[in-house]
């Protein structure tokens, strides 16, 4: 980060009773991609109408380009905002769209460079020769980048992207993960983008910003946030991980599977044991483990292309999930409702307690 | 294959059935009514009689007749400016029910308020007029109490102001239902989307919001349009008789038994109204909005 294009602190909103965002802060470079990611509810969609300037913070300020502009009006902001359901202009055209800022904002520009720099934009976002159609007549995915181009006509220097994949198809939206950060790299502007995918969130983000219950949970780089979340609540949005309840006690963890020795904990609300997918093995019910592990029986698994998930089902009816990643080789194959001994290395494992020994 | 074309065949006398109900009424009581008032206009009317000899008299003398002319002026001109009237009062009217109001509940409330005249009698809605407007009708008492008038305005009543007054506020609500409905079907980010773009209120208004409700204004417009054309009862209650509406002159004709002539304006003012909702639908494609 070289220099920071936006900065909140400390910014509170409330709905009635409830705490839609519990003093946020947080700070964005220049020519950076920031992902905000949490389950609904979250705040995210809330931090990011704090940021358009569509809610105004009940405390905290808002500042941009090193300018507190807690107080200023969306549209005097410079701020662009892409909606999650496009929010085009159903009865004009792509060109009209795009070209609206720039007709009827402050912009001072004439017609014909209106319309230069609308089908230039239009070119950018790869829709050239649809500039005549109306916008009821173009894909779903043709509407998300007119809504980009019609944001990215203003030059705004940040753009707010709510949930922007949202609304297209499985196919669509991986097309679109690469474009967006194409775009934007031509542009060299910075992205915000709110998502409630942990693969969007981690495939896209130079930096992923995870909040929950109004409150940032943790910053940092995807690696960072896949490697070392931050609390138990990071490791479920991750999706990736097996949590086990337990107790964390005398550097031991005592679960389900038993007591194992730990060597490094994180300091965190309550004592969690995690494990990742692909860091669990699945070994005959009569192996010897060599070390800590757990009963489960075989439900099913899902081929994901580049692995195979497996579902077993654990004796207190807990799903624990094992990730094969194809490249490593053959994967095993289970038998529907046999047992097996699930094991993993107790060095690999994230531990999270109360009584860290950090 | 035999069962595909006994299905086709299944479906097409459901369609049949379906239909057969809304045809048989129509022609009953739309179309053959029509015909029989095209047909009838070309009778032979004499003072106490009338024979179905073809004849264009009834015609002709409507249209050399300044009294009958001069009434389809009128009418044309008290429709455009009721239609004006309900416009300029029922679009802040709906602008208000139904974008302003943001709670769902409180907006239906106001547009029942609206429709709540409507539980009395067309006639008590008119006639309520009068002593509103008379010459020592509420609104010139009020207004030389205040002092503001030295003597009661006396074209408040029996004249073609207060047949538009009258009019205006009885066929307001049609203007304002479609629009209102128009209005809160448009998606809240939109404008949202225009002013986070830069357009000032007046820009968003003219360039989004009028726009997306035009389909609404049409649709208020032929409403009030019908209904305005096909008057008699405000215009004959509230005129002293001094404006006469093609609906009048038929009420008249009818009473003496002039039946052909009746007939004649009833063809005029239907050939009207046809002209009015025709030119109003080429306004928007209304089909695209349903």
């Amino acid at each position: 980060m070289d220099k920071s294009v936006f900065r909140l602190d400390g910014v509170t909103k409330r709905y009635g009773d409830l705490v839609a965002l519990d003093n946020a802060s947080l700070e964005a470079g220049e020519n950076e991609y920031i992902s905000f990611l949490g389950p609904s509810g979250s705040g995210k969609t809330t931090l990011l109408r704090v940021i358009a300037g569509f809610e105004p913070p009940e405390a905290g300020r808002v500042f941009f380009n090193g300018r507190d502009i807690t107080n200023v009006p969306a549209h005097e902001r410079g701020i662009g905002f892409v909606f999650q359901n496009f929010a085009l202009f159903p009865h004009l055209t792509v060109i009209q769209n795009v070209g609206f800022g720039l007709t009827h904002g402050k912009s001072g520009l004439s017609a014909a460079e209106v319309e230069k720099r609308s089908l230039e934009m239009i070119e950018l976002v790869g829709l050239s020769g649809m500039e005549g159609r109306g916008v009821d007549q173009i894909s779903g995915g043709q509407r998300q980048r007119v809504a980009l181009a019609r944001t990215l006509t203003m030059n705004p220097k940040l753009v707010l992207l709510d949930e922007p994949l949202g609304a297209l198809d499985a196919n669509l939206r991986s097309r679109m993960r690469t474009e967006l950060r194409a775009i934007r790299e031509r542009l060299g502007v910075t992205f915000v983008h709110v998502t409630g995918s942990e693969n969007e969130a981690l495939a896209m983000g130079d930096r992923v910003v995870v909040l929950d219950r109004g409150k940032i949970i943790q910053i940092g780089t995807p690696g960072e946030i896949y490697d070392t979340p931050a609390s138990p609540d990071v490791a479920h949005f991750l999706n990736r991980f097996n949590l086990f309840d337990g107790t964390l006690a005398g550097g031991r963890f005592n679960a389900v599977f038993g007591s194992v020795a730990v060597p490094h904990a994180v300091r965190a609300g309550k004592d969690v044991y995690a494990v990742r997918y692909d860091r669990m093995r699945a070994l005959a019910p009569t192996a010897d483990p060599q070390g800590p592990a757990i009963k489960a029986r075989f439900i099913a698994s899902e081929y994901l292309g580049s692995s195979m998930m497996n579902f077993f089902e654990a004796e207190d009816g807990h799903v624990i999930e094992l990730e094969h990643h194809l490249s490593l080789g053959t994967p095993q194959s289970f038998e529907a409702r046999q047992e097996y001994l699930l094991t993993w290395n107790p060095e690999q494992a994230i531990v999270f307690g109360r009584e860290a020994a950090r | 294959m035999s069962g595909e074309i006994s299905i086709q065949k299944r479906q097409s006398n459901t369609t049949r059935w379906l239909l057969a109900p809304g045809i048989i009424w129509m022609s009953l009581f739309l179309v053959v009514p029509i015909l029989m008032i095209v047909y009838v206009s070309f009778w032979t009317q004499t003072t106490f009689n009338i024979s179905s000899d073809p004849t264009l008299a009834s015609w002709k003398q409507f249209f050399s007749s300044d009294t009958y002319t001069g009434s389809l002026w009128t009418t044309v001109r008290i429709w455009l400016i009721v239609l004006a009237c309900t416009f300029i009062v029922g679009y802040p009217t709906a602008l208000f029910v139904g974008l302003f109001v943001k709670s769902k509940t409180l907006s239906t409330v106001l547009l029942v308020i609206c429709v709540i005249p409507f539980w009395t009698s067309f006639l008590i809605r008119v006639l309520a007029w009068r002593p509103m407007l008379g010459k020592e009708g509420a609104i010139n008492i009020v207004l030389l109490k205040l002092g503001i008038i030295q003597q009661p305005i006396e074209v408040l009543l029996f004249t073609e102001l207060s047949v538009i007054i009258g009019m205006t506020q009885i066929y307001c609500v049609f203007m304002v239902g479609p629009i209102a409905f128009m209005l809160s079907r448009i998606d809240r980010n939109i404008i949202e989307a225009a002013r986070d773009l830069g357009a000032g209120f007046g820009r968003i208004f003219w360039k989004i919001i009028f726009p997306l409700s035009l389909p609404g204004v049409v649709v208020g417009a032929i409403f009030v349009s019908v209904m305005v054309l096909g008057e008699f009862a405000t215009s004959g209650a509230l005129s002293g008789r001094k404006v006469n509406l093609l609906g009048n002159i038929i009420v008249t004709q009818v009473g003496s038994l002039k039946w052909a002539m009746a007939s004649v304006v009833g063809v005029i003012l239907t050939v009207v109204m046809g002209i009015v909702i025709a030119g109003l639908l080429r306004i928007v494609d209304l089909k695209r909005e349903l």
